[in-house]
């Protein structure tokens, strides 16, 4: 009896006003259920991005960083390296054997590498042998009964041997700053098995390097370059003839040459170059120290 | 959904991960919790303290629940033993050490509420609280748990960790008291 509820008293207690946990008690409490949920719910696998993301993501972004600086760094040092290579006026270039090793072989490499001339009697050989061929390149007209397209190139074994004996060191730094210099687009480096049954023009490219004038048989070669050049900018040959280093250097960098050979007590160079310099830049203000 | 989902279906799902069940499971028993610390330690600041720290224990517990009794009978229990704890902090250590006497437990006839109480439910909402109040603890805890938490007296015994019998009487005499209160003419 005694343990059945006393509904009289029990109704008695109820109607008195229950008491309520304060509002921040409430919140406190289902906050923290909340991010205990929340951590319970987590997989593992967001855990461990959370925990690992932020390192990582600096660790990339110093990785990208260094990276890019010393890309930026070795194109600036490759930039002063191939300054001072570029030849003067009555000096002979300097061929690199190694190449340049850099990021950027579009802008260094020459765009496609010169073709020693073809022996005459190869190419007297090669007229009466072009037969008409198919091949499986040319299958436009497989089947035909036509001609394939082929390439007037020589095909004999002597020839292309001849070729890759006669074939100039692969760098000519002038052609690059050239390239850089925006008056020769850049082309793409072509492998040397492509290249010895690629369509050759007729004329030799007028990338012939300047730099490597012992490679070219053709005394006459640099100058088709400055023509080449001076047709899509304008500067006479004659002057880039008699400074090629007009067309690289600023005329701040070479005033600092002219002072450079100066302490070097080179004094006729000197005032040779700084004639040139007032031949090609009339107009511009020399510092005081260069009269 | 939610609510009418069992206490203990909604301890479960929390333990799983899901909040929303514990913010229900909340909402069902807040205030008969607050209720019953606020009236065993009779001070809004510790029974503040001492329910925000209950309800702590039972998110931090949500992993190892098992449905072995009653949700309520297993939430009180905690609370008794957080008030154990808080009474031994507290220095009365003797608060629920059997109080009662021998002759407490003899059994008390119930006195007759009076009629006038009865009419004036304001006046009796009065005097009973006055009279919870100095009810012993251990008794006034079982009168508490089974208004509050509507435990039955084997779950009052389970939840403060004494026999059946004990708790019986814990009941008994403090009923008794209650209505005795009431009954007397001011």
């Amino acid at each position: 009896m005694i343990e059945q509820r006393d509904e009289e008293l029990s109704r008695i207690y109820r109607d008195a006003e229950g008491p309520r946990p304060p509002q921040r008690v409430d919140d406190n409490i289902l906050a923290a259920s909340q991010r205990v949920a929340g951590l319970a719910r987590r997989p593992g696998g967001i855990g461990f991005a959370r925990r690992w993301g932020v390192p990582v993501a600096l660790a990339a972004t110093v990785l990208v960083t260094s990276t890019l600086a010393l890309m930026v760094y070795e194109r600036q040092s490759g930039l002063d390296a191939i300054a001072p290579q570029v030849p003067r006026a009555g000096r002979p270039a300097k061929v690199s054997p190694a190449g340049p090793k850099r990021a950027d072989p579009p802008a260094v490499l020459p765009p496609i590498a010169p073709a020693p001339p073809i022996p005459p009697d190869a190419m007297r050989r090669d007229q009466p042998q072009q037969y008409p061929v198919e091949t499986g390149a040319s299958s436009g007209g497989l089947g035909t009964g036509r001609p394939a397209f082929v390439p007037e190139v020589p095909r004999t074994a002597e020839v292309l041997r001849q070729r890759e004996e006669a074939k100039p060191a692969p760098v000519a730094p002038a052609p690059a700053a050239n390239i850089r210099a925006g008056t020769i687009p850049p082309q793409p480096p072509v492998p040397d098995a492509q290249r010895a049954f690629d369509v050759q023009p007729p004329i030799r490219p007028v990338q012939a390097p300047a730099a490597a004038p012992e490679a070219s048989p053709r005394p006459d070669s640099r100058m088709r370059i400055q023509s080449a050049i001076s047709g899509s900018t304008g500067i006479r040959a004659t002057e880039l003839s008699a400074n090629p280093t007009a067309t690289e250097r600023t005329p701040e960098k070479w005033l600092e040459d002219i002072r450079k050979l100066r302490l070097e007590g080179k004094m006729a160079e000197a005032d040779r170059e700084l004639a040139e310099f007032k031949k090609r830049y009339p107009d511009f203000r020399l510092p005081e120290d260069l009269p | 959904m939610t609510s009418e989902a069992s206490d203990e279906d909604l301890m479960l799902r929390y333990g799983k991960g899901d909040a929303r069940a514990f913010e229900a499971l909340y909402r069902r028993h807040r205030l008969p919790l607050y209720r019953f610390l606020l009236r065993q330690v009779g001070n809004a600041a510790t029974a503040e303290e001492l329910f925000q720290d209950l309800w702590m224990r039972v998110v931090n517990s949500r992993g190892r629940y098992e449905v072995r009794a009653k949700f309520t009978s297993w939430i009180y229990a905690i609370a008794h033993n957080r008030l154990m704890d808080f009474y031994r902090a507290d220095g009365r250590a003797s608060f629920l050490s059997h109080e009662e006497s021998e002759s407490v437990l003899e059994d008390t006839p119930a006195a007759e509420i009076s009629a006038d109480l009865r009419l004036d439910r304001k006046r009796a909402v009065e005097r009973l609280l006055a009279a919870l109040g100095e009810l012993p603890g251990a008794q006034r805890e079982a009168f508490l748990l089974q208004q509050e938490g509507e435990l039955s007296v084997e779950e009052i015994a389970a939840a403060t960790g004494v026999s059946r019998e004990t708790a019986k009487s814990r009941l008994r005499y403090a009923v008794a008291k209650l209505r005795a209160s009431l009954g007397k003419e001011s």
